[in-house]
């Protein structure tokens, strides 16, 4: 009996107790406490629901809360029925558990959440003393509402308070600011308390996420630099409307840019940009020497029709579409051909400029067949294997779709592929929600089973009909014969065998996912858009994704592309579009994705208005104002290069080629190559100690853009990078040869790797190192090394 | 103004968490030496100090090693027989003599299972303790080891004999490049008097013919060049960062404490001989010198284990003998020198195998049943874990799965198997996410 016993007291009593108000850190009273709005809100913000605490599905020591409390009735059970409800204790609220607990006044592993004459404390004493009751629903939110909006201005040192007022179900408003949590995301710009206080520490911009009851709302906080009094913003040229939308914002921040970089340093900053590759010296010369007014234009049109520019962008979306060498059908050697096929077929299409929403259209509506009878379906396989096994790629990239996309040897399970999809092509991180609604964004279970089951067609295990199944079986019948005249061992995971990718054309309903609590068959649906229907829902969900209403397809390739180009996206990480990660400038993203989908999709034309902006063409030298501008580009970041550029770049530097594998063509630079499993050692060593990541998860977040010092203790001892040095065909050794005395020599090694005339100072360190070195070689060998050192060689900037 | 204490702020720093030890360390650490320190107060007593992980590579058939089944019908019992050990209720096969008479040293887990008959992911999941998804890649133990553990100055943290799967296992995941191994290059040396002098942990040590009086001129002359990018110094975390790098790795070859570790002629001859003149064995000899010189977690692997055909054989005369040999020394001379006491040694490989013997005469992959060595560090001496069913096909009594021997052996390390950490995307991780400490492996 005991275990109603509280809740008979609730019941006895509750009508004569007396209710008191509590006073907020706000100043205001509250004069009812409401488990759902407040006693829920105060749950989370004292984090009492998270994972790791109660909110972990098993709960921690006993107890277990709705994780992010987002089922009262469950919390109020567990809160107010278990633990033969010594939890709270109505008659005697301050020796309630929950309060003995949360006050740190008994042990908890948690710790004192906050102390016994809080505030918070008041009001949980407060829910208890009154019964402890809950009215479902009376804290159901409709939308939560932030002011200041969009942006809160304030000064270094100064405080204002921020509002958030929440609507709810039957329409009731109040202000529930003390009771929902704050996030800043960039904790230097400033602080905020309990209460919603908010003061401004350093000059700079971060975003700022309110979250209650699973409602989200954000704002940026802005911090401008202080100025002197006469402090005029001066007028910095507009290239476009890029620079427009950019200046805009800083002037609010009172940040100048930076001067306009030099010819030099904006050589070798596009040419890596794009290619991924350093200008040659005779480059550098020749462009420094061009009088032309325009060269800079010249330069940015050459470099976008560069092989090499498609090739970065193939090796991107490698990263992006998971081209992921080891999950591809075997046998090994074809794992790593088909990568590069899906290499191919990528850069061809980046080659041609081909419109990015035909480009996805490719991917993700791909079929093996593509709608070819079973006899010429197989004629092409066999066209494309042929011209593979000689290294030649481009059959692959004739096909319309990349089937390869959909074909791993192993059968991937529908909710991978929504997340792979989302991720890659949306820019949304749907993982989450397939544990528990996402906790900062809208995604829920049912959304993430009703996005994956769009994909639940998706197979290559069989093939599509029997006919085609006849074909294809004598086809592997003859490839396995041949095989086997060479080998008499060998199994099917060593041969390559023609396989389908196709979709079933019906799929059991045991195979398509169901409401998380009721279990009923979920529809197709696409990410807060309509339910799919027809043969290939696939193609629905492109048509949705590329209507120009779609708030992520375009916004999030052009912050993509933003990203590449400066380091850091206007939405950060690139694949992280969502309610609490608002962009550090939407309006620029707005403008870039609308001018996208008007110039459908000409992803040239994109990168050209970036190139040529006066924001790109910006100095990374800082001046006074700027000093500390992480995100609004009043400068070019310095940072370091992707893994397959620091391999080319070191090659070109040093005058070295390199061979990647019997499957890669000769000749190939590193940005060229698809395969994710390198088999080279040294090569493979280099690629995982500058974080080229293996493409083995959804999202391309997994490659680290931090550097690290195993990554300067490589640069300095390696035998790969010292061998490059006297490599008798590489550029010094050669240098060495011909007529050149040394001065000569100097320079041109210092073009080789900073892409820039060597300075005054630095001849004549060099002059004064050569004449203490024991012989001429030695020296320039030194010198080689010292280069290749130097953070400016190894940094982009 | 506001820019003069964060000048003087970023230095000091950099300077203080140096000392500490660096080569596992990012920007963002450096920078967020407070998030360390938050770190700290999730730590319980530390039982151990380190970890050497003895990596089977291909799936060894346990059945046929710690878990021997003389009785099961044939086709299922192999060619061994059974031999007691040192430790009370546990019985190897005949071909691990020497690990039946240390048995008493460690505990022998009969009843490990898990459900990826697939080498990548099997090696995943047991050197993780977190079984592979496509939404996150887990870091290894090593990894974490280098992320939660402190080290000496110039020490490395985790240091890797071998790429398990070419590099696919064994590395940082979601912690970042950071993380990843310090690889072993050179030979053990196997019979050579000088065995061992050629290896060196690749990237922290000068190679030959690179003397560090080379290295001071080569350095004067790199200061020289990048000059320009010192003014910046001031502004930027990863300028600046960049150079506290270069200073730390000046100093990680000038002391190059790794170097004696991998002198292995300081070692008495019959005790190389002991562990093995061939590479596994030099490499475990290694291992332990590099586990005294503060190294928290050290890989090595030996393979050859994916016996599908004439298993018994290649068990038999090659796979077996040396580890046994290897092992035994290895934990027997931890023990000698008071290692054993804080220093945890795992020998398993991704799963086991098929109870059923194939028609070759081999066993295929099995991950529903295998068994591993656990010695040192806290866990029990002469304790037999579990037991499986009588034909070896699943679990009998305590099973125990991948996740909960790594909660285990993070938990002797003095982890706190609650511990979070963020991914590079600022989701909160936790280290295991399911698993649960086995606390009668524990004494």
């Amino acid at each position: 009996m005991r275990y109603f016993f509280p809740l008979l007291i609730a019941v006895g009593f509750s009508p004569v107790v007396s209710r008191a108000d509590v006073q907020l850190p706000s100043g205001e009273k509250l004069k009812e406490v409401d488990f759902e709005r407040h006693i829920m809100g105060l749950l989370s913000k004292s984090g009492c629901n998270n994972g790791s605490c109660h909110g972990s599905f098993q709960g921690k020591n006993g107890f277990r809360l709705s994780l992010f409390g987002l089922e009262p009735e469950k919390d109020h059970k567990a809160l107010t029925r278990e633990q033969l409800g010594r939890r709270i204790n109505i008659s005697d609220p301050d020796s309630s558990l929950l309060l003995q607990k949360a006050a740190g006044l008994t042990s908890h592993d948690g710790g004192a959440r906050f102390s016994k004459d809080s505030w918070q404390y008041n009001v949980f004493r407060e829910w208890i003393r009154t019964g402890g009751y809950w009215k479902k629903g009376s804290g159901e939110v409709k939308s939560i509402e932030l002011h200041p909006k969009e942006y809160i201005l304030i000064a270094a040192g100064e405080s204002t308070r921020i509002k958030v007022t929440a609507t709810y179900s039957d329409d009731s408003k109040e202000d529930i600011t003390p009771f929902a949590e704050y996030r800043i995301q960039d904790d230097a710009v400033a602080q905020i308390d309990l209460a919603g206080k908010l003061t401004a520490k350093k000059p700079g911009d971060s975003g700022f996420v309110v979250l209650y009851r699973g409602q989200v709302a954000s704002a940026r906080i802005l911090v401008p630099t202080p100025t002197e009094k006469n402090f005029v913003y001066p007028k910095i040229e507009q290239v476009n409307p890029i620079d427009k939308e950019v200046q805009d914002k800083l002037r609010m921040l009172n940040v100048i840019p930076s001067d306009k970089v030099g010819d030099a340093e904006f050589l070798r900053r596009v040419t890596i940009d794009t290619t991924g590759n350093l200008p040659t010296p005779d480059e550098v010369r020749k462009f420094l020497a061009d009088p032309s007014p325009n060269k800079r234009e010249r330069k940015i049109d050459e470099l976008l029709k560069h092989p090499l520019h498609a090739a970065v962008w193939a090796t991107k979306f490698s990263d992006i579409t998971g081209n992921n060498t080891t999950a591809l059908e075997q046998p090994a050697e074809w794992q790593t051909r088909k990568s590069q096929m899906w290499h191919e077929w990528l850069r061809k299409r980046f080659y041609e400029n081909m419109p990015y929403d035909q480009i996805v259209k490719g991917i993700l509506t791909a079929t093996s067949r593509e709608g070819l009878t079973p006899e010429a379906y197989i004629e092409s396989v066999r066209k494309i294997d042929e011209a593979a096994a000689k290294n030649d790629y481009s059959e692959y990239a004739k096909r319309e779709t990349l089937d390869l996309f959909w074909r791993r040897q192993q059968q991937v399970p529908s909710n991978e592929w929504g997340e792979k999809v989302a991720a890659a092509f949306l820019g949304v991180r749907l993982e989450c929600a397939q544990c528990h609604k996402h906790p900062t964004d809208r995604w829920t279970q049912a959304d993430y089973r009703s996005f994956a089951n769009i994909f639940s067609a998706v197979t290559s295990t069989g093939f599509s009909n029997p006919e085609i199944q006849k074909l294809v079986n004598a086809e592997n019948t003859a490839r396995r014969e041949k095989a086997m005249a060479a080998n008499a061992k060998v199994n099917n995971n060593q041969i390559n065998l023609v396989r389908e990718m196709y979709l079933t054309p019906r799929v059991p309903p045991k195979n398509l996912f169901g409401h998380p609590e009721t279990g009923v068959t979920l529809p197709l649906k696409a990410l807060g858009g309509p339910e799919l229907k027809g043969n290939d829902p696939r193609e629905e969900l492109f048509k949705w994704m590329v209507s120009p209403e779609n708030p992520f397809f375009a916004r999030s390739f052009v912050n993509r592309v933003w990203a590449h180009y400066f380091g850091v996206g206007l939405v950060d990480p690139v694949d992280d579009f969502s309610l609490a990660n608002p962009p550090v400038n939407s309006r620029l993203l707005d403008l870039l994705a609308k001018e996208f989908i008007e110039s459908r999709f000409d992803i040239r034309k994109l990168e050209r208005q970036i190139l040529m902006s006066r924001t790109y063409q910006t100095s990374y030298l800082p001046n006074e104002t700027n000093r500390f501008d992480k995100n609004n580009f009043a400068k070019s970041y310095v940072r370091p290069m992707m893994a397959e550029f620091v391999v080319d770049v070191l090659n070109g530097a040093t005058g070295s080629t390199q061979n990647f594998g019997k499957e890669i063509p000769e000749g190939a630079r590193m940005v060229e190559v698809g395969a994710s499993r390198i088999q080279d050692a040294n090569l493979a060593f280099i690629l995982r100690v500058f974080g080229r990541p293996p493409r083995t998860t959804a999202c391309d977040c997994e490659r680290a853009s931090e550097p690290a010092l195993p990554q300067t203790l490589f640069r300095m001892t390696d035998q790969s990078v010292l061998r490059r040095l006297t490599d008798p065909n590489g550029r010094l050794m050669k240098l060495l040869k011909e007529k050149k005395d040394d001065n000569e020599v100097f320079e041109e090694l210092v073009l080789a790797t900073l892409s820039r005339f060597p300075t005054e100072a630095e001849k004549e360190n060099f002059k004064k190192h050569r004449a203490e070195a024991k012989d001429r070689t030695s020296a320039f060998v030194d010198t080689l090394w010292a280069l290749i050192n130097t953070r400016e060689f190894i940094l982009q900037h | 103004m506001f820019k003069s204490d964060c000048e003087g702020f970023h230095r000091r720093n950099f300077l203080q968490v140096g000392s500490a030890g660096l080569l596992g360390l990012t920007l963002p650490d450096l920078l967020r030496s407070e998030a360390r320190a938050a770190t700290k107060d999730k730590k319980v007593e530390a039982k151990a100090k380190g970890v050497i992980l003895v990596w089977l590579a291909g799936g060894p058939a346990t059945i046929d090693m710690w878990d021997n089944k003389p009785e099961a019908p044939e086709g299922i019992r192999g060619e061994f027989k059974s031999i007691d050990t040192s430790a009370k209720g546990v019985q190897y096969s005949e071909c691990l003599p020497k690990m039946a008479q240390i048995a008493d040293k460690v505990t022998t887990v009969r009843s490990l299972a898990h459900t990826i008959p697939s080498h990548g992911p099997a090696t995943v999941f047991m050197t993780t303790g977190n079984k592979p998804t496509a939404a996150i890649q887990y870091p290894s133990y090593g990894s974490l080891c280098a992320k939660l553990l402190s080290v000496p100055k110039g020490i490395p943290p985790y240091v890797s004999f071998a790429d398990l799967r070419s590099g696919a296992a064994g590395g940082a995941g979601y912690l970042g490049t950071a993380y990843n191994p310090f690889g072993v290059e050179g030979s053990g040396g196997g019979g050579g008097e000088k065995g061992g002098a050629t290896m060196r942990v690749r990237g922290i040590s000068l190679p030959q013919g690179f003397s560090l009086e080379d290295l001071e001129k080569r350095d004067k002359l790199l200061n020289a060049f990048d000059q320009g990018f010192r003014d910046l110094d001031k502004n930027g975390d990863l300028v600046e960062g960049l150079d506290a790098f270069h200073q730390q790795a000046i100093d990680i070859l000038r002391s190059d404490k790794t170097k004696v570790a991998f002198d292995l002629s300081k070692e008495k001859d019959s005790l190389r001989e002991a562990y093995g003149k061939n590479p596994f064995g030099q490499s475990a000899l290694a291992a332990r010198r590099l586990i005294e010189a503060g190294v928290r977690f050290v890989t090595i692997s030996t393979g050859g284990w994916d016996t599908h055909s004439n298993n018994f054989t290649a068990l038999k005369t090659r796979l077996l003998p040396n580890l046994d040999q290897t092992l035994s020394t290895l934990i027997k001379d931890l023990d000698d020198r008071g290692l054993l006491e804080n220093h945890i040694v795992m020998c398993a490989g991704e799963f086991g195998r098929t109870p059923k013997i194939n028609k070759n005469a081999g066993r295929d992959h099995w991950a529903r049943s295998m068994a591993c060595v656990i010695a040192g560090g806290g866990f029990k001496r002469g304790y037999g874990h579990g037991t499986t069913d009588a034909s070896g096909m699943a679990p009998a009594t305590d099973a125990v799965t991948p996740d909960d021997l790594g909660i285990t052996i993070f938990k002797q390390l003095g982890i706190e198997p609650n511990t979070e950490i963020n991914t590079p995307t600022g989701r909160p991780m936790l280290l295991f996410r399911e698993g649960k400490v086995v606390d009668k492996m524990i004494a």
